[in-house]
């Protein structure tokens, strides 16, 4: 069966610390915009801790949720692409093929999710910072969307590397950045149609739930609720 | 497989963004530093147009490399282009690697006595690139899988029997990795090669 | 944003880097023969270790060819060399666990950066203009030289200042070393102080450390106010074992987080308590009085801990929930829930850091929290607080690390006598100090001032000469941490790369002028490099039984050491505790606050950035760009503010705030937070640096510049301890990242 990379994200287990956030930009050779294109929205945070306040003080509460692209199965970023830039991939990923972006952005006009990125301008990196560059993920230039590809250089190095070695992929082998970089072990990553991987395991927990499910949009994501304590009858969080 | 990538000279402005408001401007660095930036932009115009039309200027090589005489003599592709079945890069070997044959062999060629000034001046030789792909073509080319694979380096590079310094013998167009992936029955999906 | 009007190409050096064939015939940089053996496309990983905070994880390193400018015989040209690309976390390393903290991921920008000292310097103009003219490395030491050699044969105690941040291993050896040598003495200087804590543990368990905290055996953790899921401690190490305390098949833990304003890491609390600042020693005794009266525990389970404070043992009748919670505003039941709670869902550990302990009663709430802790079990128990066993080896039964009060000691003693000398390393005092203690009118008075650091920031642009050292990536690394394992525990990483500029290694040019100097100096550091120090200093462990590297000679161990990246214990062997006998009796103070409450009606709570942690890292654009946890507020400062507050005063979001102490002033656009008390206002530290490389000078506001000189029992700065008051004086800007795009930022409302 053919593969479908997913996401598992445990809430109860994020701390809001953004190492993923930064991780994934060292990872993908994001440029930072500075801070006027910041203050009017073009940063691009390819993954982002979205933080919920509940109630008023001293009753209050804080709750933090890593969002990226979801890679839909249903993507409603993709029958809107004119030229298939934004396309369903073999492995279930939603990809984006930089060389056929025109920058209509209706990719990012559909997206529920506000994960797509565009570049604006050019990007610019003050040398020697370019050394730090990624030689496996593409530099972007003006007029392209971007956004989270799962690290799809790390899928290929790693499927390369299977195959080099005449061996199937293992489970947990490898990870995209953010995944790797998470303390609290609060994301996993693997082949959903793979039911002994560990993210099929964690997508089928009593706890599981999705973004924006009711958009139709099937994403691939699987969000596992802040659990609660009960004191001495403490369930189990499957 | 890192694409041919261009950077802007010396020159060029780029499409800025708004002016900081209500920010001091920042203190000039150290008088004694001055960076410059990388940036995705084209030096001009010209260089645009060229790029998006795949249009490159034949490069021009410091030494007069002949690959015709180096096969012949018995050497393998591999032994001065080394990695090429390891990961996505082929090595072209520094000036030391040629040395370690040429401090002996044919050092009255005035080309092997560039080679041996070169080193003498701890310098590289500065081979211009032949093979490569365009920065806003966004392809990760990876040469070990191929290699792997038994694809031959003629299959790509054209046969450097017959060749000195290397040429782009071969049209190495998107249709062309389509058709032998085709063939051989190897993906062809889009992010295979581009992302 | 200021770079790009900033645009600098420089036509001299070509600045066309990374040219490995565009076919650009305007190449003007030569080509030296590559150094190194690398194929290009693939990636080695080697060890290291991250220094930006005190938790020294173990990380690992992807190098890969790449195309530099370097100067070779002083000539500027590109070079194929491996480059540092990637950081991520060790998976072997017994504090790291593989994982990393988002600073830790920045850390590459400090090789990279453009404003980074890339050569000796000798200032032109006046001392603090920041006109500097490269200089040879030659010239450089001469100058050294010429200014250390005479005291070293004077031998005049004071004559030397070397004022750095905290060290480890043979660094902190040979600085030490040196200092004592040239007739000075080493001061330690961090802004986010260990002397509160070491001074507690001290005196309740007889280990002069933080404490490592084994969360992931923890089934109730109660903090007061630190942020250990953030920067406090050993974050990484802390993090990782939360994870595991969450999701413990069968028992999920409880977390219970005591704070003034919701931070990153109280967020996640299951229960979060407000509390005002000051009071969380007296709710730690309030939860003791509870379980004591209600007879929990065993009675002396506390044992001389209890007795220590002050009515331990005639029940902390002061301390009844009913009492402190009129104070405090928590009910009475809640304070009685929790402590049941506690003390029958074991082991339960309760942690307090950060504001709480830089309180005027910061020791004493630190003293009750280790007592409450005993109570609990947990003290030196799995679950619960341990200590590492390379601290104490490394001395940490007594006390005198690094602090903030340091300062004011080196004050004190510049006031009395002007050292000749003052050499500086990783400390930024001038910027991380209240203006009300006038470190840089003194530092000033110190003829000669040397800075081994990467960058000017506004400590080390009072130098009159800069040795700069390579970036931590182009370095040899050794040293204990003090937290985060109760393995034994040393790193040992050899630099992942060549350095790209014209630095030296620090250490190895302390050693240089010792052996120039000769005499005793030569004696004291008789080492030819620093990673001669470090290879000799490994030895002890080669022989110790149970380690990560077994080998057949010291030169196999030193290989193998390198290539792990340190040596470590494989079981875990927290240190033994001796329970204190202070006989000194502790008495909860109540907190004393500067400024009057009538004409100063706001706590001010700064509080360390998850980017910028003390400010050190605001020179990183990366940093600077990542959104606050709490705010998502990127290249900026801002006052969070309550929103019934706010409504009261008419402060609506982005308008520009004057925060105002007795001391001195600073301004920064409002955020409207609903997680802070209606009394309070918070600042994230961090920005307001004046000078620190093109990405954090002029930028944002600087919190300590006003906070008022306030200190702990043990003379550390009491950063919590300010009021202030607030006024509206225009409007500011706030570049958040969640909220709506529109053009219009003053309309953002924070999520």
């Amino acid at each position: 069966m053919a593969r479908q990379w997913g996401m598992v994200i445990d809430l109860d287990r994020c701390t809001g610390c953004e190492a993923c956030v930064v991780a994934c930009h060292a990872e993908n050779n994001i440029d930072t915009v500075g801070e006027d294109q910041a203050a009017r929205g073009r940063a691009k945070h390819w993954i982002r801790v979205e933080r919920y306040y509940e109630g008023e003080y001293p009753d209050i509460k804080a709750k933090f949720m890593p969002v990226l692209c979801q890679q839909c199965a249903a993507a409603p970023c993709e029958p809107v692409c004119p030229t298939f830039a934004s396309y369903h991939t073999a492995e279930g990923l939603n990809g984006q093929i930089y060389n056929r972006c025109i920058g209509t952005r209706y990719c990012a006009n559909a997206c529920p999710y506000t994960v797509r990125f565009f570049n604006w301008f050019n990007p610019v990196w003050d040398e020697p910072l370019n050394l730090q560059f990624n030689p496996d993920v593409s530099i972007r230039s003006v007029g392209m969307m971007e956004k989270c590809t799962f690290c799809v250089q790390r899928i290929k190095a790693a499927e390369i590397q299977a195959e080099a070695e005449k061996r199937p992929l293992k489970d947990g082998e490898f990870a995209p950045a953010c995944v790797q970089t998470c303390a609290p072990k609060a994301m996993v990553f693997g082949d959903l149609n793979d039911p002994t991987s560990e993210v099929a395991r964690l997508a089928r927990s009593n706890r599981a739930t999705k973004l924006l499910e009711e958009t139709g949009a099937r994403p691939q994501v699987t969000y596992l609720k802040r659990g609660s304590w009960n004191g001495a009858e403490n369930a189990e969080n499957a | 497989m890192t694409g041919v990538i261009c950077v802007a000279s010396l020159g060029l402005w780029l499409a800025a963004g708004r002016s900081s408001k209500a920010q001091a401007p920042a203190p000039t660095p150290l008088a004694a530093q001055d960076t410059g930036v990388y940036t995705t932009a084209h030096s001009s115009i010209l260089a645009a147009v060229r790029e998006f039309f795949g249009i490159r200027s034949t490069p021009v090589q410091p030494i007069a490399f002949t690959h015709k005489v180096h096969l012949a003599n018995g050497l393998q592709c591999v032994y001065c282009h080394t990695g090429v079945d390891e990961g996505p890069d082929a090595t072209i070997p520094n000036t030391n690697f040629c040395m370690t044959c040429h401090v002996a062999i044919d050092t009255t060629n005035p080309e092997i006595q560039k080679i041996a000034a070169y080193q003498s001046r701890g310098e590289n030789i500065p081979w211009e690139r032949v093979y490569g792909f365009e920065q806003s073509a966004h392809v990760k080319f990876n040469h070990a899988p191929h290699i792997r694979a038994g694809i031959d380096c003629s299959t790509c590079h054209g046969d450097m029997t017959k060749q000195t310094v290397a040429v782009q013998a071969v049209k190495l167009d998107m249709g062309y990795c389509i058709t032998c992936h085709e063939q051989k029955k190897v993906s062809i999906d889009c992010v295979t090669c581009h992302y | 944003m200021q770079r790009r009007d900033f645009l600098k190409i420089s036509a001299a050096s070509g600045a066309v880097a990374a040219l490995e064939g565009c076919g650009n015939p305007d190449h003007k940089l030569i080509q030296f023969i590559p150094e190194e053996d690398l194929i290009p496309g693939i990636a080695t990983w080697k060890p290291s270790v991250c220094t930006l905070c005190q938790s020294a994880c173990g990380t690992q390193v992807r190098v890969m060819q790449g195309d530099a400018e370097v100067v070779r015989n002083g000539q500027l040209g590109l070079i194929k060399m491996g480059l540092a690309k990637k950081i991520e976390g060790n998976p072997a390393h017994p504090v790291s666990h593989g994982k990393l903290c988002p600073r830790g991921h920045a850390a590459l920008q400090v090789t990279y950066h453009p404003d980074r000292i890339k050569g000796p310097m000798a200032v032109t103009g006046q001392r603090g203009s920041g006109e500097y003219q490269l200089i040879s490395w030659d010239e450089a030491l001469k100058r050294l030289q010429a200014q250390l050699g005479p005291l070293a044969t004077a031998k005049q105690k004071g004559a030397l200042l070397f004022l750095t941040a905290p060290l480890i291993g043979q660094r902190r050896t040979i600085v030490e070393g040196f200092a004592q040598a040239f007739g000075g003495s080493p001061v330690e200087f961090e802004l986010f102080d260990r002397s509160v804590l070491e001074e507690a543990n001290l005196q309740s368990f007889g280990i002069a450390a933080m404490p490592t905290i084994d969360l992931s055996h923890s089934n109730y953790v109660i903090s007061f106010g630190a942020d250990f899921l953030g920067t406090w401690n050993s974050p990484v190490a802390q993090s990782v074992g939360y994870g595991a305390m969450r999701e413990r098949p069968g028992q999920r833990g409880k977390f219970v987080q005591f704070e003034t304003r919701v931070s990153q890491t109280g967020a996640n609390a299951d229960e979060w308590i407000a509390c005002p600042p000051g009071m969380e020693g007296a709710i730690a005794l309030s939860l003791a009085h509870v379980i004591l009266g209600d007879k929990l525990r065993p009675a002396n389970a506390a044992g001389a801990l209890g007795t220590a404070i002050d009515g331990w043992s005639t029940g902390l009748t002061e301390y009844a929930p009913e009492k402190t919670a009129a104070q405090a505003g928590i009910s009475a039941a809640t304070i009685t829930r929790i402590a049941h709670e506690s003390a029958s869902n074991g082991p339960a550990v309760v942690l307090i850091g950060d504001l709480a302990t830089a309180q005027t009663n910061g020791l004493a709430s630190a003293l009750a929290v280790n007592a409450l802790n005993m109570l609990l079990g947990s003290a030196g128990k799995p679950g619960g607080i341990e200590f590492s066993p390379t601290a104490v080896a490394g001395g940490a039964t007594a006390s005198g690390r690094g602090a903030n009060g340091s300062i004011r000691d080196v004050v004190q003693l510049i006031n009395s006598s002007v050292p000749k000398a003052l050499l500086l390393y990783g400390a930024n005092p001038v910027f991380a100090t209240p203006e009300a203690w006038q470190v840089k009118a003194l530092l000033e008075k110190v003829p000669f001032i040397a800075s081994f650091g990467s960058f000017v920031d506004e400590t080390s642009i009072l130098a009159d000469l800069i040795l700069p050292d390579s970036s931590p990536l182009e370095s040899w690394m050794d040293g204990s941490p003090e937290a985060g394992t109760t393995r034994m525990i040393v790193n040992v990483a050899p630099p992942a790369m060549n350095p790209i500029h014209e630095t030296r290694s620090m250490p190895d040019v302390l050693l240089t002028i010792a052996q120039q100097t000769g005499g005793d100096a030569a004696k004291a550091l008789p080492w030819k490099s620093y990673e001669d120090a470090v290879k000799a200093s490994l030895a002890q462990y080669q022989s110790v039984k149970g380690g990560s590297v077994t080998a057949t000679s010291a030169d196999d161990f030193w290989s193998k050491v390198q290539a792990a990246g340190g040596w470590w214990s494989a079981e875990a062997e927290p240190a033994a505790i001796r329970l204190g006998e202070t006989g000194t009796t502790i008495r909860t103070t109540t907190a004393q606050f500067d400024g009057d409450p009538e004409q100063y009606p706001f706590y001010f709570l700064p509080f360390p950035s998850q980017m910028f942690y003390d400010g050190s890292l605001a020179n990183l654009p990366w940093m600077q760009e990542a959104p606050d946890p709490m705010s998502s507020a990127m290249w900026g400062s801002w006052v969070e503010v309550n929103p019934a507050t706010a409504q009261k005063l008419g402060i609506a979001q982005a308008d520009l705030i004057e925060v105002a102490s007795q001391h001195g002033t600073v301004r920064a656009p409002a955020m409207i937070s609903p997680g802070i008390a209606p009394n309070a206002v918070a600042m994230p530290i961090g920005q307001g640096h004046e000078h620190y490389t093109r990405y954090a000078s002029g930028r944002g506001a600087n919190p300590i510049a006003i906070l008022a000189p306030m200190s702990t029992e043990n003379g550390a700065l009491a950063w919590g301890a300010t009021r202030v008051k607030i006024s509206k004086v225009g409007v500011g800007r706030l570049a958040l990242f969640g909220g709506s795009f529109r053009e219009d930022e003053i309309d953002r409302e924070p999520r």
